[in-house]
């Protein structure tokens, strides 16, 4: 988990979160044999569910997928913000793919669970403060 | 910090902390259970044998032997009625089988039983304490003597106002007093057998008591005039049981008790249900059998109205130690009649509770008293029935126990023909024990021995309306006034009763706001914790595989309801999202209770179910939360969220969660 590796983006013009999402979709598939139209639908089904997003300004879209055998993510750093249906707000998006096996559904939670201790509301606020992906990433602890 | 990260915060911490409790989230053992059963049904030892040796003479112990050792087999009834409602008695039971009508006839006949259980154990207390107090003083030879009848009346009257307050004010658990007591009683009843077996020794000789039983114009009652029942034969020896079943009196109270007794329930009651045995037999029967060898036949009846005290002062010995030896027997058995004046005070209440939940009873008797939180109309109609019945007696005790054996016998008849009716009506329903001696036959279990139990209680009831016209006049008319007050409440109350019927009956939930979420915990009884999350109270199931599946007793499960909330300010809740909370919590209370494990109800305000719990484990340090599986989302996107929202507080230990329904569970620690 610790070699995931994410792509970053950096956010800071106005938009939505399904744009980001479909953004962000579109750029972990290239390269893969990933159907984005797929993806995209897996995500936006579990984003109808429970939502993802936590108070802390962590959104957390996700899908466990057929036919994948690691684990895929990116982030997006949105330092202005943006409202989900819920009313929370978005400072940061981690959108992660992961195989649908039942063997890897622990890994799935760790993961959840690490996103969630790491990207505290302290933690979120200082990568809203970074200029550049690069000082991101240095931040990140994957 | 910016304005919407401090927002976030507050909105994800929870708000409201409410500490649900009732009165029935403590359960007690075996042991304990058994204690509050006799001091009202092993109380009867004291009076029990007098008055049958008043209404048939020198056979009497026979007798009163004989309804100790048939209280077994109604004990058997009672498990099986027990077996089939965890709220069970009279009411509920006849209710299930016979209908409301007949259930309300029942619960008359019952409530009879205890409006005269006060008054005649309130009296046989003041007996034996004059008994005690004339023979001091007799044998310091001052030339004083009380009148018994007065004082009796004057002592009854004192506990039943004694015990009115303490019923009005809400008395705390009384079974600890009552295994004291029992305890005590035991070893008092140790000394007299012991003392009993060398006093014989030292007579040499033994002289049963005959078993034909010599029945007094009076105790033949209008059977007198019908020339076949005057034959001494099968007929006599059921008018002289007529006349002893009162020593059955109070074992309504083990249905009462049922519902406290802790897991597992039915093996409990099996333990509790065979102690009551060994005591009526030993401790009515035996005492009783006893007093009739050792007590001079001379001197029976002087002692009819404190026989024990009779026997205590007939055994051989200095009249010193007889003196003390009657003392001790004074103050347990004073200790057990006065017990068995507040059980006939809570049994009564209790009885009129249930009858009250089905809807019959009108408002002004479920009046709950402002401080208190009691029923305190129906307890004061209570107390005031017994001193009136007190008042009404001037003292005697034989004319409360001609009158008494009314209720218990009626009641038993509508209970025992309900349980064999249960068993045709409600076949398919689960029993974990049934009244032995059946023949299975296609889809029935036919109750030979049920029936056989059945039959005895019908012949002697019919007997005993021949017989005892006390109890026959007073009897049914008591039980008539009190039908038609049922009946005119219950029409005065229809509306509410249809209402109350479609929801079924709610508990009285005390609830108590705490500042913080750590005070909701600090009296938890174990150092360790399960959260059970509940939403939906026809979701319980995993609450049910919580409490089937514990194997530690020492661990506290906290049961918790999230309740959502639209705005936080205005505190209003959700529209469609909240559910009805007194109804959850009393389907909750309901399965503790059939299970016998208690619960720890705690309800919060939060718009965030799993920060929610989250935040709830982690004040109570609970080493898993368990959930039921949501009918909106699947049990992986729950456990998805429950992880986030564990990891997401500022500290946390290693803890699991599982998400349980029919058949399958999700369990993942993190």
């Amino acid at each position: 988990m610790d070699n995931l590796n994410p792509q970053i983006y950096l956010i800071n013009t106005p938009t939505t979160k399904q744009e980001i999402v479909k953004y962000l979709v579109s750029n972990i598939c290239t390269g893969t044999a990933l159907n984005q139209e797929e993806v995209f639908k897996a995500i936006i089904k579990r984003e109808q569910g429970i939502s993802t997003t936590l108070e802390s300004g962590l959104s957390i879209p996700h899908a466990r997928l057929e036919g994948l055998t690691s684990f895929r993510a990116v982030v997006a750093v949105i330092p202005q913000g943006i409202q989900d249906n819920y009313g929370k707000n978005i400072k940061v998006m981690f959108l992660f793919l992961s195989p649908s096996g039942v063997q890897y559904f622990p890994e799935h939670l760790k993961l959840l669970a690490k996103l969630a201790e790491t990207f505290t509301t302290a933690f979120i606020d200082e990568l809203c403060t970074l200029k550049t992906t690069k000082e991101i990433a240095a931040k990140l602890p994957f | 910090m910016n304005e919407d990260t401090t927002n976030a915060q507050n909105k994800s911490k929870v708000k409201s902390v409410v500490v649900i409790s009732t009165a029935m989230l403590t359960f007690i053992t075996f042991w304990k259970a058994a204690a509050i059963v006799l001091c009202d049904f092993g109380s009867s030892a004291f009076y029990a044998g007098g008055i049958a040796y008043n209404a048939f003479g020198p056979a009497f112990p026979w007798y009163i032997l004989g309804v100790s050792f048939f209280s077994g087999l109604l004990l058997m009834m009672y498990l099986e009625s027990c077996s089939m409602f965890t709220r069970s008695g009279v009411f509920p039971v006849v209710s299930a089988g016979l209908g409301e009508k007949a259930a309300q006839l029942a619960a008359s006949a019952l409530l009879f039983d205890m409006a005269l259980t006060g008054p005649i154990s309130g009296l046989s207390a003041g007996n034996y304490l004059i008994g005690l107090i004339n023979s001091t003083l007799a044998i310091l030879k001052i030339n004083f003597s009380m009148n018994p009848e007065i004082f009796s009346m004057v002592f009854a009257a004192a506990v039943v106002i004694y015990f009115w307050y303490q019923n009005v004010k809400g008395t705390e658990d009384s079974s600890e007093k009552s295994a004291e007591i029992i305890k005590l009683s035991l070893i008092i009843c140790a000394i007299l057998f012991l003392w009993s077996a060398i006093t014989l020794a030292l007579r040499g000789t033994v002289k049963l008591p005959p078993l034909k039983p010599q029945l007094t114009k009076e105790a033949m009652g209008w059977a007198v005039n019908i020339p076949f029942m005057q034959k001494v034969g099968y007929i006599g020896v059921l008018i002289a049981l007529g006349h002893s079943v009162l020593a059955l009196s109070g074992l309504e109270t083990l249905a009462q008790v049922f519902r406290e007794l802790e897991y597992p329930k039915i093996q409990n009651l099996k333990k509790t249900s065979m102690i009551i045995f060994v005591f009526a037999v030993v401790f009515t029967g035996g005492l009783t059998f006893l007093a009739a060898l050792i007590i001079p036949p001379a001197d029976i009846a002087k002692y009819s109205d404190n026989l024990i005290s009779g026997l205590a002062m007939s055994l051989k010995g200095p009249t010193f130690l007889k003196l003390l030896l009657q003392a001790a027997v004074v103050f347990a058995g004073g200790l057990m009649l006065c017990g068995a004046v507040n059980t006939s005070i809570i049994g009564a209440n209790g009885t009129m509770n249930r009858i009250a939940e089905s809807g019959i009873l009108t408002d002004w008797f479920r009046k709950i008293h402002k401080k208190y939180g009691t029923t305190y109309h129906i307890i004061n109609t209570i107390c005031l029935t017994q001193l009136l019945v007190i008042f009404l007696s001037r003292g005697h005790v034989y004319l409360i126990g001609q009158a008494y054996a009314f209720g218990v016998l009626w009641s038993f008849v509508f209970e025992m023909v309900s349980i064999v009716v249960l068993r045709f009506k409600n076949r398919e329903q689960k029993r974990e024990f049934m009244m032995p001696f059946n023949i299975k036959f296609d889809h029935f279990y036919i109750p030979i021995g049920a029936g056989f139990v059945g039959f005895i209680v019908v012949a002697l009831a019919g007997i005993n309306l021949l017989t005892k016209k006390i109890a026959t006049i007073s009897g049914v008319s008591f039980g008539l006034i009190l039908f038609t007050i049922f009946y005119i409440s219950g029409r005065l109350n229809a509306k509410k009763a249809n209402i109350m019927f479609e929801e079924g009956p709610r508990e009285k939930l005390n609830e108590t706001q705490v500042p913080e979420l750590n005070k909701a915990f600090e009296n938890l009884p174990y150092k360790e914790n399960i959260l059970v999350t509940v939403k939906n109270a026809d979701n319980l199931y995993h609450l049910e595989k919580v409490l089937t599946d514990l194997k530690d007793s020492e661990i506290n499960i906290i049961v918790l309801y999230v309740r959502p909330l639209e705005n936080w300010n205005a505190g209003k809740d959700r529209a469609g999202t909240s559910v009805d909370y007194k109804e959850l919590f009393t389907q909750v209370i309901l399965k503790a209770e059939n299970f016998g494990r208690p619960v720890h109800p705690i309800m919060v305000n939060s718009n965030d179910f799993f920060a929610a719990a989250a935040q709830v484990a982690f004040a109570a340090k609970a080493q898993k939360i368990v959930m039921g599986v949501s009918g909106t989302y699947g049990a992986n996107e729950q456990m998805e969220y429950m992880v986030m929202a564990w990891a997401a507080l500022p500290e946390k230990y290693k803890i699991t969660a599982e998400i349980l329904w029919p058949g399958r569970e999700v369990s993942f620690k993190f």
